[in-house]
């Protein structure tokens, strides 16, 4: 008679472990953050990509950028985040457009041209943007929404995503934890 | 023409015609296999749609690029496997069964499996709790008892 209750606390525990487990699952999966993908293209090489200038009539491809830290920014005139962040990613590029292993490129993503070009206005600009009409380079980077931004490396490696709008405590982050480091490697 | 520029032409002809795969397909072909890839993927902007459902531009722009893909000859599952490398297992709406993703296909089984056993374990506790108590001492009628159990015969003939 023991035996058997001693058999049964240990199937007690496992049964409540397992039971324990799976509530945790799913306690995470309905309270956990719903627009947090685990982004897959981190750590591959990025999308090749060929795209119209938003200014010059001319194509940008992202092999003419090869050697040097690439900072690919998603946004949009109709979004909002975008707005907020503006102003950070032109402090990125006082920072460190100076140096020539550096590049900020914007994709303007699902928008219209002159709409494009009257928030530049609105807003001011000081980097290169181009045109990503057809959402072709958006999906080829897994791009769900704006604003959304990847850091490729010399190498042509895609070594960080952020999602959501680079301001604040994440723009110090994103510029002493990713660009400054990456900046110091060598091609 | 010579014979041998007419076997090259045609040779070529022929290597072309077969890459380009499914360039072949009717229209209703296309549209189809395109539903059939479509369903399959999530909005990535409205989640609880499908590609084919949503009216969303990214949908209408994922569409446009499985159309694309199924003309140059690849297969509804090259395709998904372009869509998984890029967004993840996210844009499936049926997700695998790999990794965690067997809890969602498992995790029903293991609850009725887990449910089993503690109803196997609380029967036989019961029986056996139950089978514990002597028969004859089940049946131990006191001599009150019996006479009270009389009586009511008794009464209930007349």
């Amino acid at each position: 008679m023991n035996e058997n209750s001693g058999g049964l606390r240990v199937w007690h525990i496992v049964l409540l472990s397992v039971i324990l487990g799976l509530l945790i699952l799913f306690y995470k999966g309905l309270y956990g953050n719903p627009s947090f993908i685990p982004p897959v293209l981190v750590g591959t090489p990025a999308p090749r990509f060929e795209a119209p200038d938003l200014y010059k009539k001319e194509r940008v491809t992202l092999d003419q950028f090869r050697g040097k830290v690439v900072v690919l920014n998603f946004w949009s005139s109709w979004c909002q985040e975008c707005k907020l962040e503006h102003e950070s990613l032109q402090s990125l590029n006082r920072q460190y457009g100076q140096n020539a292993q550096f590049v900020l490129l914007g994709v303007d993503y699902q928008d219209k041209e002159d709409l494009a070009k009257d928030y530049l206005q609105q807003y001011g600009n000081n980097f290169q943007h181009i045109i990503d009409t057809q959402g072709r380079i958006s999906i080829d980077y897994g791009v769900y929404g704006v604003p959304e931004t990847f850091v490729i490396d010399q190498s042509g490696i895609i070594r960080h995503k952020e999602i959501g709008p680079l301001v604040g405590e994440t723009y110090i982050k994103f510029t002493r934890e990713v660009i400054e480091p990456l900046l110091k490697e060598k091609s | 023409m010579r014979p041998l520029t007419v076997v090259f032409l045609a040779s070529f002809f022929l290597v072309a015609w077969v890459g380009t795969g499914n360039t072949m397909l009717s229209e209703d072909d296309l549209q189809a296999q395109t539903k059939e890839v479509a369903k399959t993927l999530r909005c990535a902007v409205c989640q609880s749609e499908s590609v084919w459902e949503s009216n969303a531009e990214l949908a209408l722009q994922m569409r446009e690029i499985i159309r694309e893909r199924l003309q140059q000859g690849e297969s509804p599952n090259q395709i998904r496997a372009y869509f998984v490398s890029r967004y993840g297992d996210f844009i499936l709406l049926k997700p695998r069964p790999i990794g965690l993703n067997w809890l969602l296909w498992g995790g029903p089984f293991i609850l009725l499996f887990i449910g089993a056993i503690i109803l196997l374990v609380s029967i036989r506790s019961w029986t056996r709790d139950t089978l514990a108590v002597p028969l004859e001492k089940m049946s131990d009628l006191t001599e009150e008892d019996q006479k009270k159990i009389d009586l009511a015969i008794r009464t209930f003939k007349n």
